[in-house]
């Protein structure tokens, strides 16, 4: 339990939807965890919830986000405990309501209780602009753009930036919510080719500093599919090592940053999961 | 093209159970009162009239599964001479793929 | 019994201010909406997507003539945003504004061809200082506005003034807003969407691909929007 060092409030956005959040959230949250950082995971898209389901928790689902707001149950019993990493935590979202069931109120008592527990907490926010995304990003220190090198996903990623500039508690205050890009999606060959925006496109357009570049792997859906965040299941893969990597990079430390090239998936491909 | 994959057991049939036991349940929980905080109002309800507790300390674990789902009510109860006592219930609950409802027996283990 | 304890939501209202331009018929109404019919024939679908109040202090209306108004302005592509100067009764469908502010005169352009009087810009300059995102909207009707970094493409700036741009220009840039034929809107490179000086303007399509992803410069000759590459 920290109690010198103070709780980061950390929120996954991209304003499109499909690009990669949950999947990032899981993926960075079980690093952090792995890492040895105290975490949770806060599920903001109320409705259709992914999160349990990426975590593999969805058949242990009691009490949600909605239900703590509203009173019918306390925190800690709504908090469900990663079964392979004990410092990793899920607060899963509503299945039956929608977004309206949040209130500005209630998020901020919550979020507030979740500072004085843990050393991440790692907002997954929905799909969009309104309600949901807006309140999963309102107490945000920190934010990761999730975005792919796509004209649509850059776009709908700089409209967020705005919006974090705009409509955060920081904001508000006269202070800046730290942004990280994180690439996800990233398909070597066809950046090569040219049919994919560059990573310099990318940040020439959305100027704010790289955390990574995720490439496009199997392991993700694989991961996915048995309920596992993919820095726990193939932790050597390429897309759990830059997981990693921007992991570390998030918690301070330099780390140089690798564009992931189609020969070493090759290598991989030939000799296994486990090179390099 | 992947000759590796042919070795490897695929992860989609996993993938399908997960979304079989998890539908069957929110399927068969649409539309019904919400079964697990009947359940939870009920037993507490059952247990405070017999022993008094702080509704606070009481944890809700659940593990659902194909046939068998299982509910785990624990609570803290403080002993008459104030040491820190705990009692736990436990209830099994087996669900019917069919939505004719659930059949429950339950067991009580006090520790 | 299961017991649901809803919390009570509490509303939050804010105030905001927005911009918008002001039309101020003048009886007879037949002859304004001629003038205004001339000055649209120049420039389409100026005021589209942009508030317009109606002040109709001076025209003294029944509602039946205020409605029709409104729907005469609807038609020209017009959305009225709300209505001054009018008993709140004969307003209709329509808010009944109070309270506007001033800004600048608005001069629309001259239909006969004459040469329009724009006042004197006043040294006012608005400087932004990090990039502005899609969907944010820049209005600075007192002067010059000059933006260190890039404008996201959705993204809007309305200046009375001249525009600068230290960046790149995805979205939409407005010079002159106020009437102002000498603005102009510079660039580090082109890629926007559209190109307005006062009541002129050129969409992406309609301006030369070869000026694309260069320094740029845009301003008024006559009654032409001229746009070219600056080296």
């Amino acid at each position: 339990m920290s109690e010198e060092k103070s709780a980061r409030v950390l929120v996954v956005t991209s304003g499109k939807g499909g690009v990669g959040k949950t999947t990032s959230t899981a993926a960075l949250g079980a690093a952090l965890a792995h890492l040895g950082e105290k975490v949770v995971v806060v599920d903001f898209d109320v409705g259709l919830r992914n999160l349990d389901l990426v975590l593999g928790a969805e058949r242990r689902v009691v009490f949600d986000l909605i239900n703590v707001i509203h009173g019918v149950a306390k925190l800690p019993q709504a908090l469900i405990r990663d079964k392979r990493l004990e410092n990793l935590y899920l607060l899963p979202a509503s299945q039956t309501r929608d977004k309206d069931a949040l209130t500005e109120d209630g998020v901020a008592k919550v979020i507030a209780e979740l500072r004085g527990k843990f050393d991440w907490i790692v907002c997954d926010s929905p799909a969009g602009i309104e309600r949901g995304a807006t309140l999963a990003m309102r107490h945000a220190d920190a934010a990761i753009i999730v975005t792919n090198p796509e004209v649509s996903s850059v776009r709908d990623s700089d409209r967020i930036i705005g919006l974090l500039d705009s409509k955060t508690e920081r904001a508000e205050r006269g202070e800046r919510v730290d942004k990280h890009l994180l690439i996800t999606r990233y398909h070597p060959w066809r950046a090569a080719r040219g049919e994919m925006l560059s990573i310099d496109d990318v940040l020439e357009i959305l100027s704010i500093p790289l955390l990574g570049i995720i490439p496009e792997s199997e392991e993700v859906l694989r991961a996915s599919n048995v309920g596992s965040p993919v820095t726990v299941n193939a932790a050597l893969s390429a897309p759990a090592r830059a997981y990693f990597d921007a992991t570390r990079r998030l918690k301070g430390e330099q780390i140089p940053m690798q564009i992931p090239n189609e020969s070493r998936g090759i290598f991989n491909k030939l000799f296994g999961r486990k090179a390099a | 093209m992947n000759l590796l994959s042919m070795f490897r057991r695929g992860s989609a049939p996993i993938a399908r159970e997960r979304l079989q036991i998890l539908l069957a349940h929110e399927r068969d929980a649409r539309g019904q009162p919400d079964l697990l905080g009947v359940l939870r109002e009920e037993i507490l309800a059952v247990i405070s009239r017999h022993v008094s507790f702080d509704p606070d300390k009481v944890q809700i674990t659940m593990d659902r599964g194909k046939t068998v789902s299982t509910l785990a009510v624990d609570i803290e109860i403080p002993n008459r001479r104030r040491d820190a006592g705990s009692a736990a219930v436990y209830g099994r609950l087996t669900f019917d793929p069919a939505p004719a409802g659930a059949r429950s027996q339950w067991t009580n283990g006090l520790v | 019994m299961s017991s649901l304890i809803c919390q009570r939501q509490s509303l939050t209202f804010r105030a905001r201010s927005y911009m918008a331009f002001v039309f101020a018929p003048q009886p007879p109404i037949a002859d304004w909406l001629a003038d205004l019919d001339a000055t649209l024939e120049r420039s389409k679908g100026f005021f589209a997507g942009h508030p317009v109040a109606l002040d109709l202090s001076a025209a003294r209306l029944s509602p039946p003539a205020i409605a029709q108004l409104v729907d005469a302005l609807a038609a020209r592509g017009v959305r009225v945003l709300g209505i001054e100067g009018i008993e709140p009764a004969d307003a209709g469908k329509l808010p009944v504004l109070r309270g506007g502010r001033g800004i600048q005169d608005v001069e629309l352009p001259e239909p006969a061809g004459a040469n329009p009087a724009s006042k004197k810009q006043e040294a006012a300059s608005l400087l932004i200082d990090n990039p502005v995102r899609s969907g944010q909207s820049v209005v600075f009707i007192e002067g010059d506005v000059t933006v260190l970094g890039s404008v996201g493409s959705g993204a809007e700036i309305i200046a009375g003034g001249s525009i600068h741009i230290y960046g790149t220009l995805r979205g939409l840039a407005m010079a002159g807003a106020a009437g102002n034929a000498r603005a102009r809107i510079f660039c580090h490179r082109f890629e926007g969407e559209l190109l307005a000086i006062g009541a002129h303007y050129k969409t992406a399509d309609e301006i030369e691909e070869s000026l694309r992803r260069g320094p740029a410069q845009a301003w008024l000759d006559g009654n032409t929007l001229k746009i070219s590459a600056m080296n």
